[in-house]
């Protein structure tokens, strides 16, 4: 079997989805931050594996390409490696492999070496619904012989399609799968390769959540900016804040409290609605105009006196927060320490984006000390 | 008992008393922790880290810890632990990654002690060993714990969960070297202090984070989780696999879980998000809270018992800026509100009741259930503190059986061997049937014979029967079109005219498109028009002016509606394959037809409509001069109503008994439908009257 690469550039690729732009509708004036970033070629990739039919391009689709779930039903199953360079349109920085279910190792045209080497995560999904020997032994094959090749890999599992399985049933069949799959990496000494579960579905937000912490897991910014986010809410009286990567609606930060999954589901909500709108009244006559920009921003007042508040950070992400209408009596506060997160934001990347090995922490933690006096001062 | 006295020497001579009581604190708290004799409480948070004085009735602000002119973030706290064995020692978690620890014997106003900033993330808890001094231990958004040395600068080990962020740590009670660290992807994990590169045993106890863990205080293999999941989940770690032994589903995620000193069953907990109460639980009774606490405003954030051998004061903090002590006989205890009475339906009719027993006792005719009386078990013992019991829960169960003899077929065979069909003056049978159907207790049926009897027998002889129970009626359909006709008798001669005029005109209207085939098919029908007509369909008119209830139009679907249902039910019962509507119209167009024609006397009765009102406002309807078949079309309603109650014994036993009187009323299918008895007396092999 030989493999074919296809081009991602290709726009026709995107028109299988159809609900979304390739880029988005950014305005081209607006490439200050991620210009100067590295080519695509050494840019952290993230692999989706598995066996055939156990969900992978439904994943792709439904996460950074807006399809509905349904409609995934529809999906043909993949037959070449299809490479999705999502960074022109996503602050993720990285592309998505989706790899067809029967890759066969053993074949010489399989470039592993090439595959592997620049690979930041490797995600492999089983089908939960399924009978995952098979699933099992595959993921093993798969994981040692990346583990050989670069052994910084982070390995995720997605135990996917656990929507129709009860509550017991899911964790019983996660502590199967861990029990089995770490003994057989025991058995091979492979006791390091460490596995990362989780239990994913793509008709609840349990897969986006799964996406944000295997994205969050290859951000070296990650510390500083929830430390960053953890000063904003704490001085502005916000409840929780979300930095939301928008097209994929991943965050890829968030300040230090537990996440609630409702209240996850109406960021993500949230995101659609002011997306959605700006698309589809915000666009000019011929297409032009940018459905997400500087201005972008966004207060909804719930009903439970509680609001619901975004704005752009950069043109790919949004600070969106929840916070009681009593706090937002102090909006002016608000959105001068929003001023100071933004530049402390802004700098982060910046710092990150310095060719000469710029991302070491010290020198993030500029940009959080300097953001920390701005927001002290605003209080 | 030993336990007593154990706890009397722990309190000392200074018992702890004290009230609820609550005091306002200048930001909402994170966390809070009890120094060990339980005289103070540090409450810590984004914006507020003070230590309170708990005196007899009100909290006394002692010490404020957050100095400075711009506090640094180090004094952001998420956690707090105050030690249990040093008492100037307190730690903190920061939500810069700061473990910090504080001396509150230093004379400076800044309590600063040990600064740890060795984790990259948030550290959500930190934790003192409950007998080593010097030993603390941290575990952070990072995915990391460490355990640091106090004598020393950084830490001495590092644990790696790898599964990112833990959220909880605690010490085990009773194993020296033991603890345990639960995760946000939902495990749990024991580790050995002197084992650093890889836990002892790992777990998933949670679907999603789990947030919070503790063991147990006198039980060693007893750890108790909660997570997003709702869950509060107790574990028991003795055995080789941890096994779930107890689990509550609550309402809302569970953030702190806490057991309570000196009952072994019952933990405290409260919740992220939504739910501000906090709830204190006997594993043992899952369903309902044994004690809820509702002072707070918004979402409680921890939780502490006052003293670790006092059950009785519990601590909390909240983000609505409050610091509550709590007395446990000033609870809510849900389960008084709760509704001690159920109710339900048995597949076969049966009834089961639940309630207090104080109120079924007094019931003196209740038979004891064949089975026994199925109570509550009770697993609390009579103990003379009524406050640490669930309320008195022993609760009796009545079942009621439906009759049997009315469930099974027992009175369809009886009634099938004992009815007269034949062979005896008309009068005769329908007292004989009466009296059958009254002794297998079935009045309405007994009524319908006599009802019967009085209608069709010769006028002469109408003088009700000794044991004629008119008192209870029971014959709806019969009783029904009385009082029709009476209403309607009462209306002005002028206005009934008119109505039925109206509703004569819509009815044919609606015969015709449907059923002019079908009665030019039939060999009886003659003219339908004229003046006869009208008077024929005075009789629909009592009849549909009921159904005119339901629905003033009138049309052919409605009235399909109306005898498909229950002929299907009908259908069902008796496994008949047979089309429904059809045959029902038929007999509709029928009933009428002959009506007209067939029977002479009939119409010089009823002819004109004007003496007809003339004769119903004069003297009631059961006068003598009525002709019997005056009733067909009620009795064949009444037929059709037994038929499909599912009776066809009766529809038969009737049809047969008044034999040519009503036969040309029905059609023939319908009547052959109901002629499904024989089948059924076949099934029930009996051999006898009707199948003649």
């Amino acid at each position: 079997m030989s493999i074919q690469y296809e081009d991602p550039t290709l726009a026709g690729s995107y028109d299988v989805v159809g609900s979304f732009p390739k880029s988005f509708g950014y305005g081209a004036e607006e490439q200050d931050l991620e210009e100067n970033c590295s080519t695509s070629a050494d840019k952290p990739r993230i692999l989706l594996m598995g066996l055939r039919r156990s969900g992978k391009s439904s994943i792709q689709k439904v996460v950074f390409h807006k399809m509905s779930p349904n409609e995934t039903l529809f999906l043909e199953s993949t037959n070449k490696i299809y490479k999705d360079d999502i960074s022109s349109s996503s602050f993720v920085n990285f592309q998505i492999w989706d790899f067809p279910g029967q890759v066969d190792f053993l074949d010489p045209t399989f470039d592993s070496e090439m595959i592997f080497k620049g690979t930041g995560a490797l995600i492999f999904v089983i089908d939960a619904q399924d009978d995952y020997v098979e699933a099992l032994e595959r993921l093993h094959l798969t994981v040692s012989r990346a583990y050989k090749v670069n052994p910084d890999i982070n390995f995720e599992v997605f135990i996917h399609k656990v929507d129709g399985l009860s509550d017991d049933h899911k964790i019983e069949t996660q502590r199967d799968i861990h029990q089995r799959a770490n003994d057989e990496l025991a058995d091979a000494n492979l006791e390091k390769l460490h596995l990362s579960l989780y239990l994913t579905s793509i008709y609840d937000h349990s897969i986006f959540e799964a996406f944000s912490k295997v994205v969050q897991k290859l951000l070296p910014q990650l510390p500083t900016l929830e430390n960053l986010l953890n000063i904003f809410i704490s001085h502005s009286g916000i409840e929780k804040a979300f930095l939301f990567d928008v097209v994929s609606k991943i965050y890829i930060a968030t300040d230090s409290s537990p996440v609630d999954m409702q209240s996850y589901e109406l960021c993500c909500d949230m995101i659609d609605v002011v997306i959605d709108v700006s698309c589809i009244y915000g666009l000019m006559q011929d297409g032009s105009g940018c459905a997400y920009d500087k201005e972008s921003s966004a207060i909804i007042r719930l009903n439970n006196s509680t609001v619901l508040y975004l704005k752009e950070v950069t043109k790919f992400l949004a600070l969106v927060c929840i916070l009681r209408e009593e706090s937002f009596e102090r909006k002016g506060l608000i959105e001068y320490n929003f001023h100071c997160f933004r530049k402390a934001i802004h700098e982060v990347f910046e710092v990150g984006n310095l060719p000469q090995g710029g991302r070491s922490s010290s020198n993030n933690l500029t940009g959080l000390t300097y953001a920390g006096a701005h927001n002290g001062s605003a209080v | 008992m030993e336990k007593m006295s154990r706890v009397t020497t722990a309190l000392g001579s200074s018992a702890i008393n004290g009230r609820t009581m609550f005091c306002h604190l200048d930001a909402p708290a994170n966390a809070i922790s009890v120094c060990r004799d339980a005289s103070q409480v540090v409450v810590a948070g984004r914006n507020i880290f003070k230590i309170y004085a708990l005196e007899e009735d009100q909290f006394v602000e002692k010490l404020n810890l957050r100095v400075g002119r711009k506090p640094s973030l180090n004094f952001s706290c998420a956690d707090v632990m105050w030690h249990q064995m040093e008492e100037n020692l307190l730690a903190t978690a920061a939500t810069n990654g700061a473990v910090v620890t504080w001396n509150l014997g230093k004379p400076s106003r800044n309590k600063q002690d040990q600064l740890f900033t060795e984790h990259k993330r948030t550290v959500n808890k930190v934790c003192f060993h409950p007998t080593e001094v010097y030993m603390l231990l941290s575990g952070s958004q990072d995915g990391f714990m460490k355990c640091f040395d106090l004598r020393k600068k950084e830490s001495v080990s590092t644990f790696s969960g790898q599964s990112e962020s833990v959220r909880d740590v605690q010490f085990s009670m009773k194993d020296y070297f033991t603890f345990a660290a639960s995760f946000e992807n939902g495990n749990v994990q024991l580790w050995d202090i002197r084992r650093p590169d890889r836990y002892e045993r790992m777990f998933t106890a949670h679907t999603g984070p789990v947030f919070c863990c503790d063991w147990h205080p006198d039980d060693r293999g007893w750890l108790a989780t909660g997570g997003r999941d709702k869950m509060v989940k107790v574990w028991d770690m003795t055995t080789n696999r941890a096994k779930e032994i107890f689990c509550v589903q609550t309402i809302a995620s569970v953030a702190r879980v806490k057991w309570r000193p000196e009952k072994k069953f019952h933990l405290a907990t409260c919740s992220m998000m939504v739910d501000h109460n906090i709830y204190v639980w006997d594993v043992r009774r899952p369903f309902i809270p044994f004690a809820t606490f509702e002072e707070h405003k918004d979402v409680t954030t921890g939780i502490v018992w006052r003293h670790q051998h006092d059950p009785h004061f519990l601590l909390s903090g909240s983000k609505d800026s409050t610091l509550y002590q709590h007395m446990f006989k000033d609870a809510t205890r849900p389960v008084d509100k709760a509704n001690p009475e159920g109710l339900c339906f048995g597949l076969f009719g049966d009834l089961a009741f639940a309630a207090k027993e104080s109120l079924i006792s007094s019931d003196s005719n209740r038979k004891p259930y064949p089975g026994g009386d199925r109570r509550y078990p009770i697993f609390f013992f009579k103990k003379p503190d009524q406050t640490e019991q669930f309320a008195h829960v022993s609760s009796a169960l009545s079942v009621f059986e439906t009759d049997l003899d009315s469930n099974c077929m027992d009175w369809f065979v009886k009634t099938a061997q004992l009815y007269l069909l034949c062979g005896k003056p008309f009068a005769e049978l329908c007292d004989h049937n009466a009296k059958v159907a009254r002794e297998l207790k079935r009045p309405q049926v007994s009524t319908t014979w006599t009802m019967l009897r009085i209608m069709f027998s010769d006028p002469a002889n109408l003088t009700p029967g000794p044991n004629h129970p008119l008192s209870k009626l029971g014959t709806l359909p019969l009783m029904n079109s009385f009082n029709m006709k009476e209403m309607n008798s009462g209306m002005g001669a002028e206005s009934r005219l008119e109505r039925s005029k109206g509703e004569s005109r819509q009815d044919n209207s609606h015969l015709e498109p449907g059923n002019s085939l079908i009665s030019n098919n039939n060999e009886d029908n003659e003219e339908t028009e004229g003046s006869e007509g009208q008077a024929e369909y005075m009789f629909g008119d009592a009849e549909l002016d009921d159904d005119d209830l339901y629905s003033m139009e009138h049309d052919n679907q409605t009235e399909e509606q109306e005898y498909t249902l229950p002929q299907e039910a009908f259908q069902l019962r008796h496994e008949i394959m047979d089309n429904p509507s059809a045959p029902e119209h038929l007999q509709q167009d029928k009933a009428d037809s002959p009506h007209v024609s067939g029977n002479e006397a009939e119409v010089t009765c009823l002819t004109p409509i004007e003496s007809f009102s003339l004769i119903s406002i004069s003297q009631p309807l059961f006068t003598p001069q009525l002709p019997a078949s005056f009733f067909c079309p009620i009795v064949r309603e009444m037929l059709s109503y037994y038929a499909e109650k599912g009776d066809v014994q009766m529809a038969v036993s009737v049809l047969i008994v008044l034999g040519e009187r009503i036969r040309k009323e029905i059609d023939d299918l319908t009547q052959e439908h109901w002629y499904t008895y024989i089948d059924l007396l076949q099934r029930f092999e009996l051999w006898n009257g009707p199948m003649r």
